[in-house]
């Protein structure tokens, strides 16, 4: 009993770290993913916490069930018309990508570790395949808005290509444990018999699953908040069976989600709600085992050829097998050279991993080692790097921006609409006409405004206020648009309340203008551009409307173009809350420390 | 900070005939110079650093020139509405007619920074600006000028 406590209490008090730890790692851009996982390895032997965990097969359970409930998130949150534009391309590199990654990487480790040919090919399927909880949840930050064909691809490759990558594992340890590894036609006849079975029993368990569970979900009346449990054991029934056959349990449920989220069903919302936070902790709780699973000094004798095991991944055999995979559907080179890049290993890898070290492959421990280490330097250099990346290529597009706080409620009447609520923030589009003149969508009605706790009807207010509340009958599909009505506006670039009073040139001296406006600077920033002082300060990709505190005045992105300040704004009499005056101080003062001359 | 504080009726010219940036910034100087003990060439040198780091033509026909001076006991207002607009290489590259000129002395500090924004809130009213390019009066432009309420930006 007093060990159970215990494990309530570490386990607990370990995604309640991670969550927090995450929050502080946006700020500076670290792949949150790595922030689990480097907290695992903190609680475990060789940290801090001192925890022994050495159980593969808990490893492997406890993967199969978040990867499962991942991608079923995934697939619920992908629209179809984005998906079937991008299925093509997406199903290439999911299939032949992934095998010529393998390929080439397998030779990379023949050479590097100096191990026989399939063992060299067994790593390189373990780590073949892009994660999808790495690409899902890198791909929903804000910051990172990419063009939607691009993002749609990438997501899909994700949401695709673990099959195969599980398939080339599974045939390569058979392989080796076989006492005749000598391929034959047999084994051949055998494997390509799989490979069909993976597939094809996965798209159909897949589809077939989904629209059963359209049909429960649809077909029974029960408590409100069983529909998400039900679409959840649903989603892990089907994995299972789906595996149990032979067929591709993650390629199943991901179609299965596609298929749910693209139809009409009841409690859409609590299910979207209950699965993102669902797949949240699937995330954290994945990567922090997987943490706790490795123990780091037993990286240290393989971590040079595993590095360049992952130099040979990224530069070499993904860029490749993107290059090869893509050439048919005319993209851009740029946008080629891109999802290269986004070739983020992450929970798949060391999952798959865990798989000869199961089945009793010979020096398993090793490649599981190796495959440790090329997945934290892909989080790490691909993670880290990808904002810069797609700025320099000029794929990124601006941020999204920041959502208006918004309540839907789910009417059980099924009509196809629901309710909404809307608090109005100051600079919306929403104020600038009245309210029998708002631009709504057709469609979309006002129930009611309250305004100052009292409730008010449309008739009764000429013009709305930030602050009121405004309930709408509307479509979902619905919600972007009032997004945009009742959001704040973009800043515009001449709007001086989103962009200050005056502007400089980016060149123009920092000293000049801080003597000019008697604000505080480091001393040694005096000659350093106003542009490239914002720059570097920012910490993130300089967007019209960006703010950095000085003291007295606030500095502000006017216009950039492709991540370049082209003007600077300041304005003069700011109002900046305390914390985020102390951070941006804070900001300045290391960078003007620490940061180059 | 009120409008009047900043201003006197004497310094508000009602139609300035000027062609250029930089004449427009000569006769201000000099008209400065006239009113105060400053010397004219200081003024226009202060005013021409400040536009070297950016204009401060700050859109929709209007400029705030402005620079720190030592030597100024307070800070010190010049308005003048052009008879003609001119090229002022304005940020949203419109011509402008309405220049308010605000100088402030070394020591100035917030006061400097209050008095610029409040500036910068009377010209972004609209009303305030048609009413000031519907009137060649000096006296009525003082009195559009001083009256203003401050709208405080939310």
């Amino acid at each position: 009993m007093e060990l159970s406590n215990h494990l309530i209490l570490i386990g607990s008090a370990l995604i309640l770290v991670s969550i927090i730890a995450g929050t502080l790692s946006s700020r500076f851009g670290a792949p949150l993913l790595l922030v689990f996982l480097v907290l695992g390895m903190l609680a475990g032997e060789d940290g801090p916490g001192g925890l022994k965990f050495n159980d593969y097969d808990t490893t492997y359970l406890v993967g199969s069930v978040a990867l499962a409930m991942i991608l079923f998130d995934g697939g619920l949150r992908t629209r179809w018309k984005d998906f079937r534009g991008v299925s093509a391309p997406a199903a290439v590199l999911a299939t032949a990508g992934v095998l010529i990654t393998a390929a080439i990487t397998g030779v990379a480790a023949r050479f590097l570790l100096g191990v026989d040919w399939l063992e060299g090919l067994l790593i390189g399927s373990i780590v073949a395949s892009t994660d999808a909880a790495a690409v899902f949840l890198l791909l929903s930050a804000r910051a990172m808005r990419l063009r939607d064909r691009l993002s749609s691809i990438l997501e899909a490759e994700a949401g695709l290509n673990d099959p195969m990558a599980v398939l080339l594992t599974i045939t390569c340890v058979g392989l080796i444990t076989s006492t005749d590894p000598s391929l034959t036609l047999d084994t051949a006849t055998i494997v390509a018999g799989q490979f069909s079975l993976q597939i094809v029993g996965g798209l159909l368990a897949g589809l077939f699953g989904g629209y059963a569970l359209l049909t429960a979900l649809n077909g029974l009346s029960i408590a409100s908040g069983l529909y998400p449990v039900l679409a959840a054991s649903g989603a892990l029934l089907l994995f299972a069976g789906a595996q149990e056959i032979g067929a591709s349990g993650f390629l199943a449920v991901y179609i299965a989600g596609l298929v749910v989220g693209n139809r009409r069903h009841k409690a859409t919302l609590l299910i979207n709600r209950f699965h993102d936070g669902l797949a949240w902790l699937c995330q954290i709780i994945m990567f922090l085992i997987l943490g706790l699973l490795i123990t780091p000094s037993s990286l240290i004798p393989v971590i040079l050829p595993a590095v360049a095991i992952a130099a040979a991944l990224m530069f070499i055999a993904r860029p490749v097998a993107v290059g090869l995979s893509l050439a048919a559907f005319r993209y851009p080179p740029r946008e080629i050279a891109f999802v290269s890049w986004v070739g983020l290993r992450g929970a798949v890898p060391i999952f798959l991993g865990t798989i000869p070290v199961i089945a009793g492959v010979d020096n398993a421990e090793t490649y599981f080692g190796v495959v440790y280490v090329v997945v934290m330097a892909s989080l790490i250099v691909q993670g880290w790097s990808v904002n810069a990346v797609g700025r320099r290529l000029g794929v990124l597009l601006a941020p999204r921006p920041a959502q208006p706080p918004r309540v839907e409620i789910d009417l059980p009447s099924d009509l196809g609409k629901d309710m909404t609520a809307y608090t109005v923030q100051a600079r919306s589009m929403a104020l600038r006409r009245d309210l029998a003149r708002l631009p709504l969508p057709e469609n979309i009605d006002v129930v009611s405004i309250i305004r100052d706790g009292i409730l008010r009807t449309p008739a009764d207010l000429e013009r709305l206020a930030p602050g009121d509340d405004v309930i709408l009958l509307a479509p979902p599909d619905q919600t972007a648009a009032l997004d945009r009505l009742f959001g704040a506006r973009q800043p515009g670039q001449n709007d001086p309340d989103a962009v200050g009073e005056f502007s400089f040139d980016a060149q123009a001296p920092l000293g000049a203008i801080a003597d000019a406006y008697d604000f505080w600077i480091p001393s040694n920033r005096r000659e350093t551009a106003v542009g490239d002082f914002l720059r570097r300060n920012l910490l993130r990709m300089p967007v019209t409307g960006r703010r950095l505190h000085l003291v007295s005045v606030e500095l502000i992105v006017r216009r950039a173009e492709n991540g370049r300040i082209i003007t600077v704004g300041i304005e003069l009499d700011p109002i900046t809350g305390r914390w985020r005056r102390l951070f941006d101080l804070t900001k300045v003062w290391l960078e003007s420390r620490l940061g180059r001359r | 900070m009120e409008i009047r504080d900043l201003l006197t009726s004497d310094s508000v010219i009602a139609n300035l005939r000027v062609t250029s940036k930089k004449q427009a910034l000569q006769e201000l100087a000099g008209a400065v110079s006239r009113v105060t003990d400053l010397d004219e060439r200081a003024v226009f040198d202060v005013l021409m650093e400040r536009e070297k780091l950016g204009t401060t033509g700050v859109g929709n026909g209007i400029a705030i020139p402005h620079g720190k001076l030592p030597g100024l006991d307070k800070l010190y207002g010049m308005f003048a509405r052009m008879e003609k607009p001119i090229d002022f290489q304005a940020i949203d590259e419109q011509p402008v007619d309405l220049i308010f000129l605000l100088l402030a002395p070394e020591s100035a500090g917030a006061d400097h920074l209050k008095a610029l924004a409040r500036v910068s809130r009377l010209l972004r009213d609209r009303a305030t600006c048609d009413k000031l390019r519907g009137t060649d009066n000096a006296e009525a432009l003082y009195a559009i000028l001083s009256n203003s309420a401050d709208v405080q930006a939310a």
